[in-house]
């Protein structure tokens, strides 16, 4: 306890996949901590099985038989001696019987305590808990409503637009939004359906849709002692169905008054749950006020950006707390971070799109962190989340950092499938998202069309590609013509082409 | 020969002409000065008149997808043979509707039937994938020829779930598949 070198940990078994388990293994190497893996069928030759120290076969590739089965992750951590499990985010981060389990079987979890995890998640005790802690809420229900009579009758009272969500919810998943009576029931039951199939709990319930919300959440690390640190907060507001894709740190519409409070009613409320480890508090900012929207009850995907400002590593933060060391107090921030999301997803449907990958470049250079699980030869199955990638950059100010995310995305490159890159560009060189004032709707309202530069580029690249391909090539008349090395080497070229073209070009 | 491209709405057509190492693309009346190297795994350096791209072109169904300084397009591509084919053959089965399934999922709900008459934007089916629930809705007026799928049934990307007849066609197919 008294030497900040001493491990604090011996092994630590991560109860995940995909960037975020390599995301951790890489600060437990640094710590000393020795790292298990564990893997499913279809991931026996993922990145974060090829760095462990160790790893362990868990199960079939669908989560329900593999990454969602606490009784195999706690199998393998006695099997392995693992100490501690760090559960990632998604999977079994938030799931109080799992973080239980683990304390039952004498092994500690890099997280809050099972009762804060049930309390968080469920919205509707959450909301409970936050009214209670004088954190400000969005106007709505406390509890489900299943009467339809009683949920129009509510509706109407809240008033139009409303927004339904799964009492049981994450991730964006189970929310929909109404903006007439006519729809409400219909999106009620599409809500209940969507609940029950991602989280077993068909509940849901009803909220008033505020206008130009911005999503900003507060970071906050907790300590055994009761001591909570707030590292300000994120900006989350560019988003497709309800699911990030470009996230800030800071919010340019946080003033250092507004920041204040909302670190405060942050931290009111994880003591009001005798909150250990790494949360995020969520809230809904709309034209200077802000409101709660959820508590998530583990490391987020968008912690980077909070890391590159404040030089600060939760993940060993999430270490220390949970071997009983003090939170650290948050460092003065630094200029600005901004992270795009990488997802195998269409640019225009957002629908996934699966493939393996065949080529894929990194961007480098000043200011860059790249948290990715891609290999070439990486197969995009249809089991995982699309996510494959976080690009973070960090410069002195918002502007450099747009003008650095550029350049980086522009470096990127991955053959196989498609990726959100091109919507995050459009983002980043929308008038709307440069002047700061967006809000969620963002990405609806942005010019998503490519340059028209790039477009004819493409297309003389198509068509000089069809060329190569199909063009007869007659020697006799290239040979009569300059003659010599020039024709030669063309014809290397285009029979170098042409043996690619099977596969690629 | 002529090669026609298209992205969205924007068309363009393309000769070229070799001069040893060089292409000179003429389009629109424009002329440029192509010089092209393959880097290999279907990456091109191509210099446009002195200027630089990198470029991967990427063939998928029949369609190229060229991915360059961070954008990806799609292009469609053809030369002057093939759409002269193409031409006799999109003139037989105008006005047909195709839903197919975007990407692979289970169908959760199946809300039509052969012979039923729907209207643009009318949700057919509901395809649950990644565990979002999509409704996928008829793009005009029809009446519901075929139908592919079951409820409950998991199917794979680019499957046909439904056909639809254009509405003025008076008698849709008899015994299509359940």
């Amino acid at each position: 306890m008294t030497d900040r070198n001493e491990p604090p940990f011996k092994r630590v078994l991560i109860a995940n996949r995909g960037e975020i388990a390599l995301r951790v293994m890489r600060t437990a190497r640094e710590m000393g901590i020795e790292t298990v893996a564990v893997y499913s069928d279809a991931d026996r030759s993922a990145l974060h099985v090829r760095r462990a120290d160790r790893a362990v076969h868990i199960g079939g590739s669908a989560p329900s038989e593999s990454y969602l089965r606490a009784d195999k992750i706690l199998e393998a951590c006695k099997q392995s001696g693992a100490d501690c499990v760090h559960p990632g985010y998604g999977f079994l981060s938030e799931n109080a019987g799992f973080s239980e389990a683990c304390a039952a079987a004498g092994i500690t979890f890099l997280g809050p305590s099972a009762e804060a995890i049930r309390l968080m998640g469920d919205k509707v005790a959450a909301r409970r808990v936050a009214a209670e802690a004088d954190v400000p809420l969005v106007p709505g229900l406390k509890d489900d409503v299943k009467d339809d009579a009683v949920l129009l009758q509510k509706a109407e009272e809240i008033g139009y637009p409303v927004m339904l969500k799964a009492a049981a919810g994450g991730g964006g998943k189970g929310i929909r939004i109404v903006h007439e009576p006519k729809n409400l029931l219909q999106a009620a039951e599409l809500a209940r359906n969507e609940a029950r199939s991602s989280f077993g709990d068909d509940r849901v319930y009803l909220e008033k849709f505020v206008t130009k919300p911005r999503h900003v959440e507060v970071q906050i690390v907790a300590d055994q002692h009761g001591k909570v640190t707030a590292f300000g907060e994120r900006e989350c507001s560019v988003q497709r169905r309800h699911q990030k894709l470009v996230e800030e740190s800071p919010c340019v519409a946080v003033t250092p008054d507004l920041r204040a409070r909302m670190e405060d009613a942050a931290c009111r409320l994880a003591r009001a749950v005798n909150y250990v480890g790494a949360g995020t508090v969520e809230f809904l900012y709309s034209e200077g006020e802000f409101y709660f929207l959820e508590m998530n009850t583990r490391l987020q995907v968008e912690h980077p950006i909070t890391e590159e400002r404040f030089g600060v590593d939760l993940v060993r933060e999430m270490f220390r707390v949970a071997a009983g060391h003090p939170v650290c107090d948050a460092p003065e921030p630094r200029g600005h971070s901004i992270e795009v999301r990488i997802n195998a997803e269409d640019p225009d449907t957002y629908f996934p799109s699966l493939g393996t990958i065949r080529r894929m470049n990194s961007p480098g250079g000043p200011g860059v962190r790249m948290d990715s699980c891609l290999f070439r030869g990486m197969e995009v199955t249809p089991y995982y989340d699309s996510m494959l990638a976080k690009l973070v950059v960090h410069a002195d100010d918002r502007s450099t950092a747009i003008q650095r995310m550029i350049r980086a995305l522009q470096e990127m490159r991955v053959v196989g499938v498609a990726t959100s890159i091109p919507v995050a560009l459009r983002t980043l060189h929308s008038e709307l998202f440069r002047s700061g004032d967006y809000d969620t709707s963002i990405l609806e309202k942005i010019d998503r069309s490519p340059p028209g530069e790039l477009v004819d580029v493409a297309m003389l690249a198509a068509a000089l590609g069809k060329y190569l391909r199909t063009e007869e090539v007659d020697a006799s008349s290239g040979a009569a013509g300059a003659g010599q090395g020039a024709n030669v080497s063309m014809w290397k070229l285009v029979d170098r082409v042409e043996r690619l073209g099977r596969r690629i070009l | 020969m002529k090669y026609f491209t298209k992205v969205g709405e924007t068309e363009r057509e393309f000769v070229f002409a070799r001069h040893g190492n060089r292409i000179d693309a003429t389009s629109d009346g424009r002329s440029f000065a192509i010089d092209l190297a393959s880097v290999g795994d279907g990456t091109f350096s191509i210099l446009v008149d002195g200027r630089c791209y990198d470029c991967v072109i990427d063939r998928q169904e029949g369609r190229s997808i060229v991915l360059v300084k961070g954008e990806r397009i799609v292009v469609d591509v053809e030369d002057e043979r093939e759409r002269a084919a193409h031409a006799v053959a999109s003139a037989k089965g105008g006005g047909k509707q195709i839903l197919e399934a975007a990407m692979p999922g289970v169908v959760v709900d199946l809300r039509v039937a052969v012979g039923d008459v729907v209207e643009e934007g009318q949700v057919l089916v509901i395809l649950e994938a990644m565990k979002m629930q999509n409704p996928l809705a008829a793009e005009g007026p029809g009446v519901v020829s075929k139908v592919l799928c079951q409820k409950g049934q998991a199917v794979a990307g680019g499957s046909v779930l439904v056909e639809i007849d254009p509405p003025e066609s008076e008698s849709p197919e008899v015994g299509a598949a359940q």
